[in-house]
């Protein structure tokens, strides 16, 4: 039994030793590591260019938008910057794909974008079609009016019935969206988030439903023109999409987004948020993994 | 307003220019590529006359979204993949150059049947018939039609921005993305959309009047 143990040590010294050799020759670099995800992944093939194509917008604040000196920001733009710094360690190896809403599905499908971020709300309809990300952020509708409107309360609104007018954008369960708060309410589908709140501006609409981000940033922002109506509903999660059947991607970008909101960098995601929703991010507590 | 007005106009150059690059690129190539195949139309083999009218008749009988949408998704399945500006660009193209077969079609059609028998009495060549008798007549009916059309393909080159590209209209929606004030955004595109389809039309006017000689 001491000589099988002896034996087996003196084996497993020589395997310490041999794996010493052999595993400094087995050190990887990340693109090879890459390489050795399946053939046909994006991973790699991300690495080897370089750069990452992520598919946004550029007209939808504080999602995606041109700030004033002429640069792309929003919360969408920084999920694609805090992929770039986990693939290449540098946040600006990102080409931003501008595209319409519309074209999200077919861009990721048809390979003209690696990913998309870009306010997209995860369904389950969606996700027959494409892999979503972990969610980045959970938004809610809610009701914004103008501060001069004599109807601009939910409370006000609800009074007056179906001589409420709401706007919201076009969208697949749209005025089941409206119904939910204000059953009664005659519903206006318009076709851009800019349009929806000319409405409310141009008086068309008496309140406007949009994105509870968007009620915050607008508020926030011009407190004089538009009024939160004090009421919030619906969660959706907001995710990134990516092509199907691709798990070594899906994982990595998981992955990436996991450490942006819960590991140990959070920076670029916290001044995000900070920035664009004016709210402070949770604290994470070591211990227990909450996420 | 007019500060929100002057406030944007500094975001919308670089859209504008992508619109006139876009009109003139679209109305250059379908101008080119609708007189030959129109000619071909008009005097082709009939095989040859046929391919182009199924092209004319097909191009022309699709929504002009579908075919943007199409050239950009479908063709990358054919071996062919622009990119989002070469795709918009040949779109349009594409739907200018069925236009332009046909405006030049009714052109020349239009010229009597005489001119021509009077340029083969005197002994002119097909190409000389043409060049001497029937387009120069031709121009003078051609040019109104084609004049419409290029302010066409200046506002119909927004589409463009649905496939992402930043063009004027693109550009005014991202200014009104930031600022969410799109009353005076749209006023000041109206406002340029309408300068360049007004000195277009006036331009047309000048050059009927150049060629209003050649009255047949």
């Amino acid at each position: 039994m001491t000589s099988l143990r002896r034996d087996f040590l003196k084996f497993g010294a020589f395997g310490l030793a041999s794996a010493g050799v052999t595993g400094g020759s087995l050190v990887l670099t990340a693109g090879e590591a890459a390489a050795q995800s399946a053939a046909d992944s994006l991973l790699p093939k991300v690495i080897d260019r370089g750069k990452v194509l992520v598919g946004t917008g550029s007209t939808n604040a504080p999602w995606h938008f041109e700030d004033d000196a002429g640069e792309l920001v929003g919360m969408d733009i920084t999920m694609g910057r805090i992929l770039a710094k986990a693939l290449f360690d540098d946040e600006t190896k990102v080409e931003f794909v501008l595209q319409d809403p519309a074209q999200r599905i077919p861009n990721v499908n048809t390979g003209k974008v690696d990913i998309v971020c870009q306010f997209m709300t995860m369904s389950g309809q969606r996700a027959q079609l494409v892999n979503f990300s972990r969610p980045y952020y959970v938004e809610g509708v809610a009701l914004i009016s103008r501060p001069g409107n004599e109807i601009k309360s939910y409370d006000d609104l609800l009074t007056i019935g179906s001589k409420a007018r709401v706007s919201i954008l076009q969208n697949v369960g749209a005025e089941e969206a409206v119904h939910e708060a204000l059953p009664e309410a005659e519903v206006m589908q318009l076709d851009t988030q800019a349009n929806v709140l000319q409405a409310v501006d141009s008086r068309r609409a008496d309140a406007a439903v949009v994105d509870l981000s968007t009620v915050r940033w607008l508020v926030a922002k011009n407190p004089d023109r538009y009024f939160d109506s004090g009421k919030q509903w619906r969660s959706m999660l907001y995710g990134a999409a990516m092509k199907q059947g691709d798990l070594d991607w899906l994982t990595f970008v998981n992955t990436a987004f996991t450490i942006a909101m819960f590991g140990h960098e959070t920076t670029l995601y916290d001044a995000a948020f900070k920035t664009f929703f004016g709210l402070e991010p949770p604290t994470r507590t070591p211990g227990f993994p909450t996420i | 307003m007019l500060e929100q007005i002057v406030y944007a106009i500094p975001f919308l150059f670089g859209g504008l220019w992508v619109t006139l690059v876009v009109s003139a690129l679209t109305v250059g190539i379908s101008l080119v590529a609708g007189v030959l195949l129109g000619c071909a139309l008009i005097y082709g083999a009939l095989p040859l006359r046929l391919l182009v009218r199924l092209f004319s008749d097909t191009i022309r009988g699709i929504p002009i979204l579908v075919l943007l949408f199409f050239v950009y998704y479908g063709f990358p399945a054919i071996g062919i993949d622009f990119d989002a500006f070469w795709a918009a660009v040949t779109a349009l193209t594409l739907f200018k150059t069925a236009q332009v077969i046909e405006y030049l079609r009714g052109a020349v059609q239009s010229i009597p049947r005489g001119q021509t028998e009077a340029g083969m009495a005197i002994g002119l060549t097909f190409a000389e018939r043409l060049r001497y008798v029937i387009f120069p007549q031709a121009l003078r009916r051609f040019l109104p039609p084609w004049i419409n059309g290029v302010t066409d393909a200046v506002k119909g080159s927004a589409l463009v921005s649905l496939l992402g590209v930043t063009d004027l209209m693109h550009s005014i929606n991202q200014v009104i993305g930031r600022t969410y004030e799109a009353l005076p955004l749209y006023i000041l595109g109206a406002f340029i959309y309408f300068v360049i389809n007004y000195s277009l039309s006036a331009l047309s006017r000048r050059l009927e009047r150049r060629f209003s000689f050649m009255q047949a």
